[in-house]
């Protein structure tokens, strides 16, 4: 049981992964005014996908088919470090939040290599950008987890959840409202939203990750477009985890885990809600911009670490 | 476990290492009489290889041993060669750099083998044998000298011997500018070091360590302070931190490739462990601000030194930059470990130290291994600029491969090591939180955002080296014609890429040895426990990512080979990819701050702007190092000197006056001290 419920909770995250990408653009269909596509309709890209050839860079090197797999392969293994359900995941210990961002950052990694294994401009040109964003996005992600690993007097995520967990939800201390603004910020430009970039852009000079996965067909895009969706669970997963936990299982009982499971599904779906909503309010960002706005995040942060230190709760 | 060990001092274990030892360091000697006296012979070279080879293992073997806590080595000199004390001592500090410099050098040597033989000549060659073998001897002599007298020996001939072979190279006016900026740097370093050493000496009967250590505790605190600071900038030189990093960039992509390796991988890191030798076992934890300033020093040597390297675009210097980052991650590990141990949370203190060494030995790992895959590189294409690589991977794939394992490694991605000193790092940033005052708890945790910045910076410069380098198109003839390097080269560059893995997922096999290492350095500290439980994760993480791989390669995949997108045109050229330049635009744009280039537009004829004939740009970083902190020292040296021409009249019975003033002077200073 121990083992099957993260199991189940990995799978649930895989699985639901192209679903909310779907939610997200069926509700800015919506906000459009445009009666939109159906949210399961990733998967059926995914499926057409998969069933197609694979074409490839006459330049390409071995790991040009092999970066797809390894991005996938990590964005799996980074969301079995995720407390979903319950305080307990498959992967877990000290510093395991440290451990997911490094993750996502060898996903990261392997994906601009494989951009620019295509011998094309565009490839690079997408990584160059990514590299530059990720970088500086890098501070504030590990401040605010950082700052709020500090309250909870642990370095693991289900020790943080924990201890979120037994907190009076109107309690909400500065820290808290911080370290989620932050947060908040951080995912956007971790998952390439808008106003960071724009996932459904069709030109290639204002692409980051479409130009880097711009020469993959087939099931390497199919892999590609599928741990996209899965990072961008992740991170919603993450904030969830650790600002929102309120529902999750603390008993092994099937009703508990029914309304984890509800609960968690909900909250996904109001971040997704959110997300789309703020897409269709805003413009993408001029590209140095972006340095601008996660440079907010990052004071966010720093103030939020500065406030664990003087702050005494 | 006691009892063993006293029955290893008493008993024959201890005789068995001396001799090995010593056996070790007469292999070193060997080698420079082989390779000189038989440098016509055609066996010359594998004999000295051989010889060099057994030292090394010896070396390896008696360092391993001591590292574990047996078979320490005490050789006494002091009456025999010199009449000052020379002691050697191998205690497991000394015995872990003794395992880094051996286990570095043997793969390096390896490699060497094949590429000295196809680059230099057989005089040339016999003499680079020679002083590789002697630069490794006083290295060696640097982390088992037991007295100020040896250590500061083996110091300077650590530097002479690696100038020596960075002249080797070649001659031209522009090496020799730098290598006078080398040598001249490192003296200042080692009359630091001296300094340091002989501030103790008012303390102390003699500068044995052992009485250094006893000393410690009737120093005055401002004695203790000017001890530290001025060891922390003599070793910081050596070690290349901000703003003493002048000399690394110009002096390591000058040395031949091995010798770089040698010179980024292991020389930086015996400033380490003179740094941490000072800090730790003499001053056990130094000035209560002392762990601050090494903090920061670290943290701003990390940030501009991944900043410049992302600037570079010549292969060599851009790993030289890396190595100022690396030195910074490895001095805010020990700046960490300093500010703990004056809080009295040893505990955490030992996790910090313990950390910074890791790192310390894992850039030795990856940092030779890149200056070697650099060497591959420059053996195959003759050349080490980036923008006239492209697509080696396919031409290179083993060596490519090994690369691969370097940059991610030095990145800090987890599953290689470098993660893992990383990771602890951060954790004993996380632990300040715990400790009493205002200013640890903020400052510590907001240097792991410090880290972040630095490792997501290296990312972006190791991810430009590599798609530049290795993927896409070759960006000349030269690298679309690259051969992959012969296997004695291979094998060195993947006995190095191995233990980067190995140590990855399973870095308790240092790790743990090194706590225990570290609980000696810092008294009154238990053993962080946390330091076992930790890499658990990795070995479970690394097990779902093979599990995870093997069933996502199940799927089947036709593949078909189709023309690059170039926006439905034809003819996409080599020239039509995102360059080394432009990739790091975006960084250099939004840092430019650091960079201030110089930027020169000219455009002939001048008439007519709106036809040029022609059109040059350049964009030289202007080193504001040189041009704010040195110029106005060299300059107040030289003015200094042109004021001190002055008395010099060239005649002899003036000269005479001067030697009887000063012969008057002294003698009133002795009276007035007497």
């Amino acid at each position: 049981m121990s083992l099957l419920l993260p199991i189940f909770q990995a799978l649930l995250m895989l699985a639901g992964a192209p679903l909310v990408g779907g939610v997200v653009s069926a509700t800015k269909a919506r906000l459009q005014r445009r009666r939109g596509a159906s949210v399961f309709r990733s998967y059926a890209d995914l499926w057409k996908l998969f069933r197609k050839e694979d074409l490839t860079p006459p330049t390409a090197s071995p790991l040009f088919a092999l970066a797809p797999l390894i991005v996938f392969t990590v964005i799996v293994v980074s969301s079995l470090l995720l407390p979903v359900l319950t305080e307990g995941s498959l992967l877990g210990g000290r510093g395991d939040f440290i451990l997911l961002i490094s993750l996502l950052a060898l996903a990261r990694f392997f994906l601009v290599l494989g951009g620019m294994d295509g011998g094309g401009a565009f490839g690079g040109m997408g990584g160059s950008r990514e590299v530059l964003i990720s970088a500086l996005a890098e501070v504030p992600f590990m401040l605010s987890l950082i700052s709020v690993s500090i309250l909870a007097q642990s370095s693991r995520l289900s020790g943080i959840v924990h201890w979120t967990l037994s907190q009076n939800i109107f309690d909400v201390s500065a820290v808290h409202i911080l370290a989620f603004s932050a947060m908040a910020m951080v995912a956007i430009a971790e998952t390439g939203r808008m106003p960071v970039d724009n996932p459904t852009t069709h030109l290639e000079l204002t692409m980051i990750h479409e130009a880097m996965v711009l020469e993959y067909s087939g099931p390497s895009l199919a892999f590609l477009e599928w741990a996209s969706a899965l990072k961008l669970n992740v991170v919603l997963s993450l904030l969830v985890a650790v600002f929102l936990p309120w529902g999750m299982a603390t008993a092994w009982t099937p009703p508990a885990l029914a309304i984890a499971v509800l609960a968690y599904a909900g909250k996904i779906l109001v971040l997704a809600v959110t997300l789309a909503v703020v897409e269709s309010g805003v413009a993408k960002m001029r590209m140095y911009a972006v340095p601008d706005f996660l440079g907010i995040a990052t004071a966010t942060s720093i103030l939020a670490v500065v406030f664990t230190a003087l702050g005494r709760r | 476990m006691g009892g063993k060990k006293i029955l290893e001092i008493d008993g024959l274990y201890p005789i068995v290492t001396q001799l090995v030892f010593i056996s070790c360091l007469l292999a070193f000697c060997g080698v420079p009489v082989i390779a000189l006296v038989m440098a016509r012979a055609r066996r010359m070279e594998s004999s000295a290889v051989a010889l060099l080879l057994v030292g090394l293992l010896l070396g390896l073997g008696v360092g391993l041993r001591a590292f574990r806590g047996g078979g320490l080595v005490l050789l006494d000199f002091s009456s025999s060669i010199t009449p000052f004390a020379f002691t050697l001592a191998l205690d497991r500090l000394g015995a872990f750099f003794l395992v880094l410099i051996c286990g570095v050098t043997i793969p390096v040597a390896l490699f060497s083998v094949t590429y000295l033989d196809r680059h230099y000549d057989a005089p040339r060659r016999a003499w680079i044998w020679g002083l590789f073998s002697l630069f490794i001897l006083s290295m060696i002599l640097v982390v088992v000298a037991a007295t100020a007298f040896a250590f500061l020996v083996a110091w300077e001939l650590m530097t002479l011997f690696s100038a020596g072979l960075i002249l080797i190279e070649g001659s031209s006016k522009e090496r020799l500018h730098n290598l006078f900026i080398y040598l001249l740097m490192m003296h200042a370093g080692a009359a630091a070091v001296a300094a340091s050493f002989f501030l103790f000496s008012p303390f102390s009967p003699d500068l044995g360590f052992a009485n250094i250590r006893l000393a410690s505790s009737l120093l005055t605190p401002g004695v203790r302070a000017a001890i530290f600071l001025v060891a922390f900038v003599g070793f910081g030189t050596k070690a290349g931190i901000i703003p003493f990093h002048l000399w690394l960039p110009r002096a390591h992509p000058i040395a031949p490739t091995p010798v770089s390796a040698l010179m980024s991988g292991v020389m930086l890191k015996t400033a380490v462990y003179g740094f941490v030798r000072f800090s730790f076992d003499f001053l056990a934890g130094g000035p209560r601000w002392g762990g601050y300033l090494i903090l920061f020093v670290g943290a701003l040597s990390g940030v501009l030194g991944v900043l410049y390297a992302i600037g570079e675009q010549d292969l060599k210097r851009l790993l030289a930059y890396s190595s100022v980052e690396n030195i910074g991650i490895i001095f805010m590990g020990l700046g960490s470990a300093l500010i703990f141990t004056a809080n009295q949370a040893q505990t955490w203190a030992v996790l910090a130290l313990a950390a910074a060494l890791f790192h310390t030995f894992n850039h030795a790992l990856f940092k030779s291994l890149l200056f070697l895959g650099s060497g591959a590189i420059a053996d195959a294409t003759h050349s080490l600029d980036l923008e006239e690589l492209g697509g080696l991977l396919n031409r290179m794939p083993v060596s490519g491969a090994a690369f691969l394992v370097g940059c991610a490694s030095i990145v800090g991605l987890p599953l290689f090591n470098g993660f893992v000193s990383e990771w602890v790092t951060l954790q004993s940033f996380l632990a300040g939180s715990t400790l009493a005052g205002d200013y640890p708890r903020m400052i510590l945790p907001l240097m792991a955002g410090a880290l972040a910045l630095i490792g997501g910076l290296g990312a972006a410069c190791f991810i430009r080296v590599y798609g530049v380098a290795f993927l896409g198109r070759p960006r000349s003839a030269a690298a679309g014609a690259a051969q992959e390097a012969p296997p004695a080269m291979q094998w060195g560059m993947w006995l190095l890429a191995t233990p980067c893995v190995v140590l990855g997922i399973a870095p308790g096999l240092m790790l743990n040895p090194l706590t225990v290492l570290s609980q000696s350095l810092i008294p009154g500290a238990t053993f962080p426990e946390m330091i076992t439980s930790l890499p658990v994760i990795l070995v479970w993480t690394a097990l779902a990512v093979l599990v995870t791989i093997c069933l996502v390669a199940i799927v089947r995949v036709r593949r078909r080979v189709t023309p690059t997108w170039a926006c439905g045109l034809p003819g996409l050229t080599e020239r039509m990819q995102y360059t080394s330049t432009a990739f790091s635009k975006p960084v250099r744009f939004v840092f430019s701050v650091v960079y201030k280039p110089d930027r020169r537009l000219e455009i002939l004829p001048n008439s007519d702007t709106y036809f040029p004939t022609a059109i040059s740009y350049s964009s030289v970083r202007t080193t504001s190092y040189e041009r704010y902190l040195y110029r106005p020292i060299t300059d107040a040296v030289i003015g200094l000197a042109n004021q001190l021409r002055r008395i010099q009249s060239g005649n002899i019975q003036v000269y005479l006056l001067y030697i009887f003033l000063a012969l008057i002077l002294l003698l009133t200073v002795v009276g007035i001290y007497r």
